[in-house]
C-alpha cells in the first residue's frame, strides 16, 4: 500500500460537498470510557427503519441487563434489550429526540448488576453463516451510523455481493466515535468486518477513512499490511463523504442510482461502529445495549467519546460531562453532527441506536434569529450539493408553495445532507424547506 | 427543566458569507478602475459616480417603500448597480440621463421585477441601454436642465474620440502595453483595462465569480476577431469587453446558474460581441449581447439541465434496464 505518500485531508473523493469546519479536536484525542449507568432509562420501542416492536415486559416485571425486551415478527424490524438491570417502572409515551413522543419501556436501574458479563466467548470461525447472521439479529443490530436500517435485513441477501466498505469516513463536524473505535478497537474491527464478509459472501472489503484520521489509517494499515482481500482507501476531508452512494462512486466507481439497494450493486456499506458491535454480538453473545457517544462542544468541561447505555436521558449525558442542564438557556443541545442532528427542546429524551453525539453549542454559535432573504442565484447550492441537485429550485418552489413541481426537480433525491443550506449567502432555509414540503409531496 | 434551549433546524453550522460581503468585494473590485477614471477625467468622473450611487439608494427607498416592503440597503446591491451605471457612461454624460439611467436600473429592471434575485435584465446594462435607447425622447430634459449642470472646467481628454470609434474609423490607437494600463476616451470604466482586470481577478480569488464565463466569453471574441483579421488584443482590451465579461456578464442572478449554461452562454456573448463589431460596426455591442443572451438564460438552463446523481444511466445496448 502506498498510504505512506497520502497527505493530511487529501485522497479520493466524490464531485460536489464542501468542506466544513471539523471541531474534532476537542475529543479526537480522548480515549474511549465508560459512562456511568443513569438512575432510569428510557428505550423507545422503535429505534430503527421498518416495523416497531411490541412489548415482552409488563411494569413491575425485573428485567437483566440485555434482556430482550421488545421484538417484531416484521421482516424489517430489530429487537431492543434492556440496557441496564432493574426494574419496569412504566411502559407509556415519552418524548423522543426525532420530536414528538415515541411508546417507551422505562426501566429503573438496578446499578449494583447493571455491567454486561458474556456467558460465553464463541469462535466466529466454527459458526455457520445462518448461526452469525442468527446472532446479528438477535442482537438487534442497526446501522449505528445515521439511518439506522436493520443490519440483519442489510446482510441477509441473496444477491452476490462481492465488497464490503466499512464506513469510516466520520464527515460530520464534532463526531469522532468512529475515529477512536478505529484507532483503540482495531482488531475487533478487522475480526467483525470478517463476520460480515462471510455473511454477505464478500472477497474484499475497503475501509474508507477520511485523511483527518491518519492515526486510524496507520494503526489499520499496520495491521492490514499482509492482507489482500482488505484496502485502506483514504478519503478527502469534505462533507458528506460518508454518505453510503457517495462513499459507493467514491470507492467503487460503480453508480447509485435511485431505487437501487446497495447489495443491487454488489456491495454493502456498514459504519465501523456497527462492524464493532457485530463482533461483539457473534463473540459474547452481546446485544446491542450501549453505544460510543462523542459529547462534545466547545463550552463542555469533560468531552469524550463515552460508551453510553442505550435509553440515557440527554440530561443525564450532560451532567456526567460536567454540563448543568438547567444552566444552558440560548444553547443548542444537538443529538447526531451539526449538519443533519436534531437540536433538542426536551433534555429527558434518550439516546438511541443511531444517536453519534450530543453536542453542546453556546450562544455564539447559536444564530437564533436568522432572517433570510430570496435567492440570488448565486450557484453555490448546485455546485456543492452532492446529489447534483438544483436546490435553490426546490427551495423557492417549497417556499412559494408550488409542490406539484418538486418531482420534476428530483425532490426525492434530496438527502437532506444541509450543505446548501450551508454555503448560501442569502442565508436561506433551503434543507428545512425541502424536508418540509416532502410529506406534502407525498400525499399528492 | 429548561425550555430556553435554541431548537432551529438544521444545519446548525453556517459558512461566514453573505450577499453583503459579495457585493461589498465588488465595490472594492471595482476600486481600481474608479480611481484611474477619476484621474483622467477629474471630478467629472466623481460626479456622476457620486450622483448614481445616490440615485440607486434613493430609487431603491422609494420604490420598496411604495410597494410596502423592507429596504435592503445593507445588502448593497443598490450601491453596486449605481456604480456600474456610472462606470458605464463616458465622463460628458449629463448628470439627468444618468439619473433616469440609474432609476430604470434599480426601479425597473430591479424592484419592479421583484428585487434582487427576480430580475431577468443585468440592472446596470438594462438602465444604460434603455437610456441610450431613450435618447431622442430624454431630448427635453437636456433643454430644461442644461442650466443646472455644474461646470468642472475644461478637459482635452472628453473631446477625444473613443478607442472603439478610432478603430472603426482606422485611427491608429497606442500601443498594447498603453491600452492595456490606461488610456483615456470612452466610458469610466474603458480608462484601464488592467484595472478591470484586477478587480476581475479579486472576484475570481474571492470566489465570487465564475471563471467559465469570462474565460468563455473573451475566448470567444478573441478566436472571432482573429479569423475575421482584426486586431484580436485590442478587440479585447476596448469596448467595455472586460468589464463585461468580469462584473456584467458574471452577474449571478442574470447567468446562468450550472457550468455547462455558463459556457453556452459566455461563448453566445462573444459571438453576438463580434456579430454586433465586425457585421454591423456598432460600438455598444458588449452591452447589447449581454442583455440579449440574459433573455435567454431561463432557456439555456433548461437544456443545460444536469441530472440528478440518482438519475439511472441509460442500460447498454441488448441488455436490459
Amino acid at each position: 500500500m502506498e498510504l505512506k505518500d497520502i497527505k493530511e485531508g487529501e485522497g479520493k473523493s466524490f464531485e460536489g460537498g464542501a468542506h466544513v469546519p471539523h471541531y474534532k479536536s476537542f475529543t479526537d484525542n480522548i480515549p474511549i470510557s465508560r459512562m456511568a449507568p443513569p438512575a432510569e432509562v428510557i428505550i423507545p420501542l422503535q429505534q430503527h427503519v421498518g416495523a416497531s416492536c411490541d412489548c415482552l415486559v409488563e411494569v413491575g416485571d425485573k428485567v437483566e441487563v440485555g434482556q430482550k425486551i421488545g421484538d417484531s415478527d416484521a421482516y424489517i424490524s430489530a429487537p431492543i434489550h434492556a440496557s441496564v438491570a432493574g426494574t419496569v417502572t412504566a411502559i407509556e409515551a415519552r418524548p423522543h429526540s426525532d420530536g414528538g413522543e415515541m411508546d417507551s419501556v422505562v426501566i429503573e436501574t438496578d446499578q449494583e448488576h447493571s455491567e454486561f458479563v458474556p456467558q460465553e466467548t464463541r469462535d466466529p470461525d466454527e459458526m455457520s453463516v445462518d448461526e452469525l447472521k442468527e446472532a446479528i439479529k438477535e442482537a438487534g443490530l442497526a446501522g449505528m451510523g445515521g439511518a439506522a436500517f436493520p443490519t440483519y435485513v442489510n446482510i441477509n441477501t441473496d444477491q452476490p455481493v462481492d465488497t464490503l466498505i466499512l464506513n469510516g469516513a466520520e464527515c460530520e463536524p464534532f463526531l469522532t466515535c468512529d475515529h477512536r473505535l478505529m484507532v483503540e478497537k482495531a482488531d475487533e474491527l478487522i475480526a467483525g468486518a470478517e463476520i460480515l464478509m462471510r455473511c454477505i459472501g464478500a472477497k474484499k472489503t475497503y475501509l474508507g477513512i477520511e485523511t483527518n484520521k491518519m492515526d486510524a489509517i496507520e494503526v489499520l494499515a499496520t495491521k492490514l499490511e499482509d492482507r489482500d482481500d482488505f484496502e485502506i482507501v483514504p478519503l478527502a476531508v469534505k462533507y458528506p463523504q460518508g454518505y453510503k452512494s457517495y462513499l459507493i462512486k467514491t470507492i467503487t466507481g460503480r453508480d447509485v442510482p435511485r431505487g437501487a439497494r446497495s447489495a443491487a450493486l454488489g456491495c454493502i456499506v456498514r459504519n465501523v461502529g456497527t462492524t464493532f458491535a457485530a463482533y461483539e454480538a457473534v463473540v459474547y453473545g452481546k446485544p446491542f445495549i450501549e453505544r460510543i457517544v462523542t459529547v462534545s462542544g466547545p463550552v463542555v468541561p469533560e468531552p469524550g467519546n463515552y460508551i453510553v447505555r442505550l435509553g440515557t436521558p440527554a440530561e443525564h449525558v450532560l451532567r456526567e460531562v460536567g454540563v448543568d442542564p438547567d444552566e444552558l438557556e440560548g444553547h443548542k443541545v444537538i443529538f447526531g453532527g451539526p449538519m443533519t442532528g436534531l437540536a433538542q427542546s426536551d433534555l429527558r429524551v434518550p439516546v438511541v441506536k443511531n444517536i453519534t453525539g450530543v453536542l453542546v453549542l453556546p450562544p455564539d454559535m447559536v444564530r437564533e434569529d436568522v432572517s433570510y432573504t430570496d435567492c440570488v442565484r448565486c450557484g453555490l447550492c448546485v455546485e456543492r450539493c452532492p446529489n447534483w441537485l438544483y436546490p435553490n429550485q426546490l427551495s423557492i418552489l417549497a417556499e412559494h408553495g408550488i409542490y406539484e413541481k418538486l418531482e420534476d426537480w428530483d425532490i426525492w433525491d434530496c438527502i437532506e445532507c444541509g450543505i446548501c443550506a450551508y454555503v448560501c449567502p442569502a442565508d436561506r432555509p433551503i434543507v428545512h424547506f425541502i424536508k418540509r414540503a416532502k410529506p406534502i409531496v407525498d400525499e399528492m | 427543566m429548561v425550555s430556553k434551549l435554541i431548537a432551529t433546524p438544521p444545519p446548525h453550522l453556517k459558512r461566514e458569507n453573505t450577499v453583503s460581503q459579495a457585493m461589498r468585494d465588488v465595490v472594492l473590485a471595482l476600486i481600481p478602475v474608479s480611481i484611474v477614471s477619476i484621474y483622467f477625467y477629474h471630478l467629472y468622473a466623481a460626479f456622476l459616480m457620486v450622483v448614481c450611487v445616490a440615485t440607486a439608494v434613493l430609487t431603491e427607498l422609494i420604490f420598496r417603500g411604495a410597494m410596502r416592503k423592507k429596504h435592503t440597503l445593507h445588502d448593497l446591491s443598490a450601491v453596486v448597480t449605481g456604480l456600474l451605471v456610472a462606470l458605464l457612461f463616458a465622463p460628458t454624460t449629463p448628470w439627468w440621463t444618468a439619473v433616469v439611467a440609474t432609476v430604470l436600473a434599480v426601479g425597473v429592471a430591479k424592484e419592479l421585477m421583484g428585487g434582487i434575485g427576480w430580475n431577468l435584465f443585468n440592472p446596470a446594462l438594462f438602465g444604460y441601454v434603455a437610456t441610450t435607447i431613450l435618447a431622442p425622447w430624454l431630448a427635453f430634459l437636456s433643454r430644461d436642465l442644461a442650466p443646472l449642470s455644474p461646470n468642472f472646467g475644461s478637459l482635452d481628454v472628453l473631446t477625444q474620440a473613443t478607442p472603439r470609434a478610432m478603430l472603426m474609423q482606422g485611427v491608429p490607437l497606442p500601443g498594447y502595453g498603453t491600452m492595456l494600463l490606461a488610456f483615456p476616451g470612452g466610458a469610466l470604466s474603458e480608462t484601464s483595462a488592467l484595472a478591470v482586470i484586477l478587480g476581475g481577478a479579486y472576484l475570481l480569488y474571492r470566489g465570487h465569480i465564475n471563471w467559465r464565463i469570462p474565460v468563455s466569453m473573451i475566448g470567444t471574441v478573441f478566436v472571432l476577431s482573429l479569423i475575421s483579421g482584426f486586431d484580436p488584443i485590442y478587440d479585447v482590451l476596448t469596448g467595455g469587453l472586460l468589464l463585461g465579461a468580469f462584473f456584467m456578464a458574471t452577474d449571478w442572478v442574470t447567468s446562468p446558474i450550472e457550468n455547462k449554461g455558463k459556457w453556452v452562454f459566455g461563448i453566445a456573448i462573444g459571438v453576438l460581441v463580434a456579430v454586433f463589431r465586425f457585421g454591423v460596426g456598432a460600438t455598444e455591442g458588449v452591452a447589447f449581447s449581454i442583455l440579449i443572451m440574459n433573455t435567454f438564460v431561463p432557456f439555456i438552463e433548461r437544456v443545460t439541465r444536469r441530472p440528478s446523481f440518482s438519475e439511472p444511466k441509460p442500460s447498454p445496448a441488448g441488455e436490459d434496464a
